[in-house]
Formats: C-alpha cells, sequence, structure tokens
C-alpha cells in the first residue's frame, strides 16, 4: 500500500496539521518507505491471534469504589501558574472568529 | 544536601561553558537544594527526564509546544523521589515527546555523548543518560517506550532499567503511547539503578494500570548470585550482521555467568522480525490519539488565527519533524479503511512477540541479548533515514511490546565506546534480572566530565 502526496493532504487534515509543500513532499516519501517496512505484516497468517494487548494480562486491582472521592489538590495555586485568574475562573482567549478584536 | 549543592555547582560550570552537553532543559532553583524529608535517598541529586511533571520546574518535553509550560501537579515518581530525600536536581533533555533514538529530535539542541562529544548519548532519555555517566547526578528517571532507557544507557556507560508495564505508575507523565510507556531508572550501578526502583515502584491509585502486586526488595536482589539460573541465548538477536566485536564482549559476558554457575541455553523468538514494524504501527498510532490534545485550547503555546480550525493547524505546526512524521503515520493507520488492515494486523503482531516470550519464559529464567546492533553513532547520521533509526530499535521493541522487565548493562567497550548488554525477565521477574545483571557487573565508568 502506498500513498500520493493527496493521501498525506487528507491526513494532515484530519490530524489537524497544516503542512508547506516541502514537508507533504518529504512525508509521502517518509510515509511510503516505513509502509513498504510495515507490509511485511500482511504476510503473517493471524487468523488465530489475539487482538488483546499483552498489557491486559496484569493482576489490576479491582475496580474501586463507585462513590465520589475528594479530588486531587493541586500542588500550586491556580494564580501561581495560570496566565490569568480573576475570581476563581481561569481567563482564556475567546475562541478564534467568535470575538471583534476592538470589542474590548 | 551538600551532594546536591556540589552537583548544581559541577553543571552549572560545565553546561554554561563552551564543553555544555546540553543535558539539561532546567535546573533546580539554588535556593531549593534542601531534603524535604529524610528517606532512603536524602540529599541525593537525582536528574529527572523533562516529560515527568515536576512542580517548580517546567515540563517541555523537549517540545517549542511547551515551552514555559508549568504543570501545576507532580508525578508520583517525582513525589515519592522527593518523600525518600531525594533532591530533583534538574530535567534533562529528550527527544521531543520521546519520539527519537539519539536526543537530536529535541527543540532545544541534541545532547552530546559525554564519552565522545561527536556522537548522540542514545534516546529518547539522553540527557538523563549523559547526565549519570558525566557524574552530574548519582542516579536519573527516565522513560522507555521502545528502548528510551536502555539504549541510551548502553551507548553511554551506564545501567538502565525498564520495569515491568504496570510495574511504576505513568501518572504525571506526559503520555507517548500509552501501552508501552514506561518510567525507568538510570544509575551508574546496578544496585544504584535498583535502589531508584524501590523508590519508585508499586501500586498508585492515580493510575489504573499500575499492579496491586508485591514490590520485592529490589536492590537486594543484585548480589544473590546466578547459581543454578537457566539464562537463554535467542538466535535472532545474534544476526550474523552483529558487529563481530560487540559479539564478542557479549560472548564474554555470557561465560561470565556460566562460570558464576548459570546455564546457557540456545533459544529462538521467531517473531521478533515482526516487532519493529507492529511497533511502529501501533505506537505512532497511540501517538496520534495522545498528541490530539496539543491544540492551543487545552495544552501548547496557541498561535492566532480567524477560526479555530485554522488555529489548531498553525499551533500544532509547533511540532518538529519526527513527532510530525509519527503523528501522520498513526493518523493513517487508523483512519476508516486502513485500521484494520494496519493497527489490527499489528497488534495481532504484537501478541505473537509476546507469546514467543511466554513460551521461553517456560523454559529459562532470563534472557541476555545485545541491548543495541551499534555503539554510539555519529550526530546527524542517521537524521535524513528514519527507518535506519527506527531499525536501531531492534532489541528494545520486543520488551515493551510484551510488556516484561528488561534493562542494559555495560559489558565493555568496542574503539573506547561502551556496549550494553540486555537482561530481559517474564512479567514481574525484576529480581531475577537484577541478579543477574549484578553478576555481569564490572567496575563503574570514570566521570566522564
Amino acid at each position: 500500500m502506498s500513498v500520493t502526496r493527496a493521501d498525506v493532504g487528507k491526513i494532515a487534515a484530519l490530524a489537524r496539521m497544516e503542512l508547506d509543500e516541502e514537508e507533504v513532499a518529504r512525508l509521502t516519501t517518509d510515509l511510503n518507505g516505513i509502509l513498504e517496512h510495515v507490509d511485511q505484516l500482511t504476510s503473517l497468517d493471524l487468523a488465530e491471534a489475539s487482538n488483546l494487548t499483552p498489557q491486559t494480562r496484569a493482576p489490576l486491582p479491582s475496580t474501586r469504589p463507585e462513590a465520589a472521592e475528594d479530588a486531587d489538590a493541586l500542588d500550586l495555586p491556580p494564580a501561581s501558574f495560570a496566565p490569568d485568574w480573576r475570581q476563581s475562573f481561569f481567563v482564556v482567549p475567546p475562541p478564534p472568529g467568535t470575538h471583534r478584536e476592538d470589542a474590548e | 544536601m551538600s551532594d546536591a549543592r556540589d552537583a548544581l555547582s559541577r553543571i552549572i560550570e560545565t553546561e554554561e561553558g563552551a564543553e555544555s552537553l546540553n543535558a539539561f532543559l532546567a535546573l533546580a532553583d539554588p535556593d531549593q537544594l534542601e531534603p524535604r524529608t529524610e528517606g532512603r535517598l536524602t540529599g541525593v541529586p537525582v536528574a529527572v527526564k523533562d516529560n515527568l511533571s515536576t512542580s517548580g520546574l517546567p515540563t517541555t518535553c523537549g517540545s517549542r509546544l511547551l515551552e514555559g509550560y508549568q504543570a501545576p501537579y507532580e508525578a508520583t515518581v517525582v513525589r515519592k523521589l522527593r518523600e525518600a530525600g531525594a533532591v530533583v536536581i534538574g530535567k534533562t533533555n529528550l527527544d521531543e515527546f520521546g519520539m527519537g533514538s539519539s536526543t537530536e529530535n529535541s527543540a532545544f539542541g541534541p545532547t552530546l555523548n559525554p564519552l565522545d562529544r561527536s556522537r548522540v548519548p542514545g534516546g529518547s532519555s539522553g540527557g538523563s543518560a549523559a547526565a549519570v555517566a558525566a557524574g552530574y547526578a548519582s542516579m536519573a528517571l527516565g522513560s522507555d517506550t521502545g528502548g528510551s532507557v536502555r539504549q541510551p544507557a548502553s551507548f553511554c556507560g551506564v545501567v538502565g532499567i525498564k520495569p515491568t508495564y504496570g510495574r511504576v505508575s505513568r501518572y504525571g507523565l506526559v503520555a507517548f503511547a500509552s501501552s508501552l510507556d514506561q518510567v525507568g531508572t538510570f544509575g551508574r550501578t546496578v544496585t544504584d539503578a535498583a535502589v531508584l526502583l524501590d523508590v519508585i515502584a508499586g501500586h498508585d491509585p492515580r493510575d489504573a494500570t499500575t499492579a496491586d502486586t508485591p514490590v520485592a526488595d529490589f536492590a537486594a536482589a543484585v548480589g544473590k548470585g546466578v547459581e543454578g539460573m537457566v539464562v537463554g541465548v535467542p538466535t535472532e538477536y545474534f544476526p550474523d550482521s552483529l558487529d563481530p566485536a560487540i559479539r564478542e564482549l557479549l560472548d564474554t559476558a555470557l561465560n561470565r555467568l556460566a562460570d558464576a554457575g548459570a546455564r546457557l541455553e540456545s533459544v529462538s523468538l521467531p517473531s521478533t522480525a515482526y516487532a519493529i514494524p507492529s511497533y511502529y504501527v501501533l505506537a505512532p498510532a497511540e501517538a496520534s490519539s495522545n498528541l490530539a490534545r496539543f491544540d492551543g485550547v487545552r495544552f501548547g503555546v496557541r498561535q492566532s488565527a480567524a477560526d479555530i480550525g485554522s488555529m489548531y493547524e498553525k499551533t500544532r505546526r509547533g511540532f518538529g519533524p519526527e513527532v510530525k512524521r509519527r503523528i501522520m503515520l498513526g493518523t493513517y493507520a487508523l483512519s476508516s479503511g486502513y485500521y484494520d488492515e494496519y493497527y489490527g494486523t499489528a497488534q495481532r503482531a504484537r501478541s505473537l512477540v509476546a507469546e514467543d516470550f511466554a513460551r521461553v519464559f517456560e523454559r529459562v529464567d532470563v534472557l541476555f541479548t545485545p541491548t543495541a546492533p551499534t555503539t554510539a553513532f555519529e550526530l546527524g547520521a542517521n537524521t535524513s533515514d528514519p527507518l535506519a533509526m527506527y531499525l536501531s530499535d531492534v532489541f528494545t521493541v520486543t520488551a515493551n511490546l510484551a510488556g516484561i522487565p528488561a534493562m542494559s548493562v555495560p559489558v565493555g567497550e568496542v574503539d573506547g565506546l561502551p556496549v550494553g548488554g540486555q537482561v530481559l525477565a517474564p512479567w514481574w521477574g525484576e529480581s531475577a534480572m537484577l541478579a543477574v545483571a549484578g553478576a555481569l557487573e564490572t567496575a563503574p565508568l570514570e566521570d566522564a566530565v
């Protein structure tokens, strides 16, 4: 299976990534090289193989009781790391396109 | 206490000069070197990889996207360090988000190998390995998703442990590939690395993948000896293409184990060839999902744009080339129409790798292999060929895929560069692994700086 430059453009849109032409060209070459290596897996007979991760065999603890627990306390007060903190709220920029820059 | 102050002075003196290794991205405040408690590591300076959340020091993951980011809480492993009396001396350089095998993928420049500054220290925990090899810190924490503790340990001539998946909490470790990531330890000696593992191991209610199994005294296991143990030697890890000088060192190490009373047995792990192709589908797939949060809203330095879609895209331009490559690969493997062909197939191939190990561990106590196919390579040698870089993980990714513990211990030098031998053990088998590593240990290196 190989990917084209158009495919790379579609994948970039899915991944929310802006790529320039040079990056698209390089990634097309890189992905095809890697996928060619990966394609050796397609020759395997995997009909009987498990699709569970080996990690699911770990003796995990039983689930905790369905009861509310105290939230983790922060190590630092929010005002010490938040860019803007007013009246117990984090102040964040408005979403782009929803706010006129000259409104304030 | 004076240890930490001396260590910090030495780091500042060297790292701020022309001989800098670029091992650290942030250093402790000189006024904050007092141990918070008395414990097993009172006053011991420990370096921490910069993908572990720390209060009081920034956590950048080697990425421009997190430049200046201050986590509001601490990783469980860092909290345990402080509770044991250790002093976090600084945050170490890494390949961006742990993606790489050379520390050349850091947005803040590569770390140099303290034994030869023209070479890489390995990666992705290259800053931690270099810090220990240089004598900047007695011990260090790293993380290992495909070999990121063991390979740099091998390249820098120190000891590096990747514990069993679920042995150590990942709470506060910035996730790369959650089914493969595990926090690991570095030390100048096997005992140092084992003591650090003792301190950080155990169940954590904040990480549902940590296991509620007893934690042995790992440091006590180091001197137990190997009398009567069976050491498996997998043929697939000793290919004809292996450097004869590296093979000779490994043969010498195996003979040392036999002289100490272990029985050597040749074994086969036939699915080893599928490990790299499986890993380089699964790890990028998990990364593409985990790194979706770096969008300028939840995390990441926001770039302004006219609409929210463009804002996400402009913000995520801040990822470096290797991170972009893996996100693209993972997004492709998870996309509609390709999911079963790539992700489903890789997941099944992974189970074959794990079953190989389960089968041989019915007959042998541990396995012994090279840690890496080469010694430390020159800076820039593999940066233009991602597949060549990925193939350098060939002996280490298998332990992550199967979830088993593995570690690297120095076994000698080729042309003045250290070579690591890898000991692998079954699930929760760290004690046997450490006993074998202890028997292999020779004199630790002198400070390289």
